[in-house]
């Protein structure tokens, strides 16, 4: 097993190195068959990771403790679902899951129908490129299956943390997002190696990318549910380094999703499309060297500051390398731009929403590298908080939620303003009564009031849209209301499911604005039989108890709870005392309904029968997870269906392969 | 004349640079300054009005947890260097006990009491599962110094 272990990451080394070299020699001598042995080689890898991931499940679902990794993050106690799990719980096996995932993607692209395409060579190098680097620093580094001194009995066990399903699902999500990013870099490097300056390359990589910032979705949302669930703080996202660091890499995605139908349409923004890409596939390298790193105080400490070099070094390396790609084929790019038709149009506020994620990407980077700046600069390491980011991203997002709204009704090329006026008079409406509303109903915070009316008026706006589009399609054709709206979307899948992305944000929008001013908090200690009351809830302790369950002690608060007067059941807040762990891990316990949680922690106790609770009431924090889902259904949505836009894309090919 | 599209590009320049300056003057009224205990033990008055964070290791000794009124009192201390009393009203962390590495942020009062707005230990937020081999008093010792030192 060891040397099965140990020949599959030597092997992919050597595979890697053999596949670049191939490409490089069929590239040069134009044969095809060595390009065909290239291609083998990615086979190949996809192979021996796929047998090292296989091989670590085993050792770890079988317990096998003579290694290290095996023993460090697993026991015999734990559950199958955590056993296996924990093969991304440590650097050596994130590092394994990042490389198998990324030579299953590989292999993918190069045997994809796409096989013959020019680019395919340079594509596949990039890949294997990325791959060498990973199997390099296993090898060098961090060796998923290097051997214990002495066998030992049993082995220390996972963080209780990380034993929740949001574990499970959160790291492997986000790293598909993050790995998934390296195959649009890939291409838009090549086309630029190539010189094919039209926009093939984004159409060969529109689903590889939807499909990475699809993952990066889940992955932040999981990530969100997780920390709310499990840390036991009442809140989802505190502005960490490392959250910011899966963030960074969605706001660029999301304005590349963006930008890339301008080029598509109007053969735009070349330079600034392919910059993005590369922008943002360097934030996940970035991404994780601050993970892997440990240079700034992080919750997700994973400190190991030689794995945060070799990640630097290969950061460097293909940052300069790109950069020498893009400034060499600078003029290139501009040729044949497209200018802007007017200012009032599609394309300007396009850009606007460029411009706009990619401030606050560059506002949250900011932010997260301000303590090593001014430590550098001044001395003094100056850590910054959450009320930075809140301060400084509220504008920009409530910014973007208004774009959201206006975007959609603007015409491409030219819009008339009179229109436009016209299409915006009910969502603004719906916007303008929103906020009537909540005055009327003496809601505080006018921040958080003009936020939600214009998440009103952005959702008005999209449901305006869905509505304009099924009543033309009735009018045209007679179908009853069901079937235009299926007709309707089924034959836009890219533009509806672009909305209802939108409409998830939407959502999200209401849960984060709500939860984060009007979300209560009680500490109090309280004495069996007394009661808690926070809003319209009221709770009544009964007693702690104590049992045990797989070897680990818990004790449990019964309480009795009732809203406005009814009885709605119990609620059991629990602190879990782990064997293998030293420091107990807390059970919050959650109520919820559609408009509000009940969140409730045990923190302390002196005695059984006086104990300290903290009582959250989280306003419309379900909406968060309910947005997720929605975005990730219109995602798919747009990415099972929807051609890209072939007759322009035509015919920009055309245009520029007479130019070219 | 200049076309559309440089135009375009110079206001959304500006609209860049304006986004940058607010960014600027927003920063340190956001942020918490590092200082040490050794620092704040012997020139604390001097950081008065500034939201601080620190860091130390706690003397079990003097933690004093009123449940009823939820106030929180211990010290911290950096060894040989100096020591800092703490206050803080909220709850008392988990594995609040000796030596344990504390992150504190919150002002610094006239007393010389450090008022605690978050309190937080540093090991519960150790994911990796490898610090759990050395977990001894010793080694958040010498992890402690380590970091003083870098």
């Amino acid at each position: 097993m060891y040397l099965i272990g140990n020949i599959s990451i030597y092997l992919g080394i050597v595979i890697s190195l053999y596949g670049i070299i191939a490409n490089f020699v069929g590239i040069r001598k134009k044969s095809s068959k060595w390009i065909e042995s290239a291609r083998g080689a990615v086979l190949s890898l996809a192979f021996v990771a796929s047998v090292a991931a296989f091989l670590l499940l085993y050792l770890l679902g079988t317990s096998q403790f003579q290694y290290k990794y095996v023993a460090s993050y697993t026991n015999e106690s734990l559950s199958m679902a955590y056993k296996l799990t924990a093969f991304w719980a440590g650097n050596a096996g994130s590092l394994l899951l990042w490389a198998v995932l990324l030579a299953l993607y590989a292999a993918m692209v190069v045997f994809s129908k796409e096989k013959k395409n020019p680019m395919m060579p340079y594509v596949s190098s990039i890949l294997m490129v990325n791959i060498l680097f990973f199997f390099t620093v296993m090898a060098l580094n961090a060796n998923p299956f290097e051997m214990t001194d002495k066998i030992p009995a049993d082995g220390k066990g996972l963080n209780p943390m990380l034993q929740n399903p949001g574990m499970i699902l959160h790291p492997v999500t986000l790293y598909m997002g993050y790995v998934g990013l390296a195959v649009p870099f890939a291409f838009g490097i090549a086309a630029l190696i190539l010189k094919r300056m039209d926009s093939e390359w984004i159409k060969l990589t529109r689903r590889w990318t939807l499909l990475a910032w699809l993952f990066l979705t889940l992955g932040n949302v999981i990530g969100g549910w997780w920390a709310y669930l499990e840390l036991g703080w009442g809140g989802y996202w505190a502005w960490d380094p490392v959250e910011n660091a899966s963030f960074l890499p969605w706001l660029t995605v999301s304005a590349f999703l963006h930008s890339v139908m301008i080029q598509e349409r109007k053969n735009m923004l070349k330079t600034w499309n392919v910059s993005l890409i590369i922008l943002s596939y360097i934030l996940t390298l970035f991404g994780t060297f601050l993970v892997r790193s440990g240079i700034l105080t992080s919750v997700h400490a994973f400190g190991d500051s030689n794995l945060g070099t070799y990640f630097l070094v290969f950061m460097a390396f293909m940052m300069l390398f790109s950069l020498y790609i893009v400034m060499t084929r600078y003029g290139l790019l501009k040729k044949d731009s497209s200018p802007i038709e007017a200012y009032f149009s599609k394309e300007s506020s396009f850009l606007l929403n460029n411009l706009i994620l990619v401030a606050a990407a560059f506002a949250v980077f900011w932010g997260t590298m301000y303590p090593l700046i001014s430590e550098t600069f001044t001395g003094t390491k100056v850590n910054v908080g959450a009320p930075y980011f809140n301060k400084v991203m509220a504008p920009i997002l409530l910014v973007l939620i208004v774009l959201m709204g206006i975007c959609p009704l603007i015409a491409w090329q030219k819009a008339v303003f009179e229109k436009f006026m016209k299409n915006m008079l009910w969502p603004l409406a719906m916007g303008v009564a929103t906020a009537i509303i909540l005055f009327a109903f003496g809601v505080n915070g006018f921040y958080a009031i003009i936020g939600l009316s214009a998440t009103s008026f952005m959702f008005g706006t999209h449901l305006q849209e869905f509505a304009r589009g099924i009543s033309a399609r009735r009018k045209a054709t007679k179908e009853n209301v069901l079937k235009a709206a299926f007709k309707l979307t089924i034959k836009n899948q890219r533009r509806y499911g672009g909305y209802i992305v939108h409409i998830g944000i939407a959502v999200i929008a209401v849960g984060v604005i709500s939860s984060h001013t009007y979300s209560t908090e009680v500490l109090k200690t309280v004495d069996a039989g007394n009661s808690i009351k926070t809003g319209d809830y009221s709770l009544k302790f009964n007693e702690l108890t104590e049992h045990t369950k797989n070897g680990n002690g818990i004790v449990v608060a019964d309480i009795d709870v009732t809203y406005k007067g009814k009885d709605i059941g119990k609620i059991k807040p629990e602190k879990i005392f782990y064997e293998t762990w030293p420091e107990p891990s807390t059970e919050v316990a959650i109520k919820t309904n559609w408009s509000q949680d009940l969140y409730v922690v045990l923190s302390s106790w002196e005695t059984k029968d006086k104990v300290t609770f903290m009582v959250k009431v989280n306003p419309f924090v379900s909406w968060i997870w309910m947005g997720g889902i929605i975005m990730v259904i219109g995602t798919a949505f747009a990415l099972i269906g929807g051609r890209p836009t072939s007759s322009r894309y035509q015919i920009n090919k055309g245009i520029s392969r007479v130019g070219g | 004349m200049m076309s559309k599209n440089k135009k375009i590009v110079m206001g959304l320049g500006l609209a860049a640079v304006a986004f940058v300056i607010m960014m600027f003057s927003t920063m340190p009224s956001a942020g918490s300054k590092e200082i040490t205990i050794a620092d704040l033990s012997k020139n604390g008055s001097k950081y008065e009005g500034d939201y601080i964070m620190t860091q130390g290791l706690l003397n079990k000794e003097s933690v004093k947890w009123d449940a009823d009124k939820l106030e929180l009192r211990f010290e911290l201390y950096e060894e040989g260097k100096g020591t800092l009393q703490v206050f803080h009203k909220g709850i008392k962390p988990d594995n609040f006990s000796e030596d344990v590495i504390v992150l504190v942020e919150g002002f610094i009062q006239e007393d010389g009491v450090f008022e605690a707005e978050k309190v937080q230990t540093k090991c519960p937020t150790k994911y990796e599962g490898e610090d759990m081999e050395n977990y001894d008093t010793e080694m958040h010792k010498e992890m402690y110094k380590n970091d003083k030192q870098e």
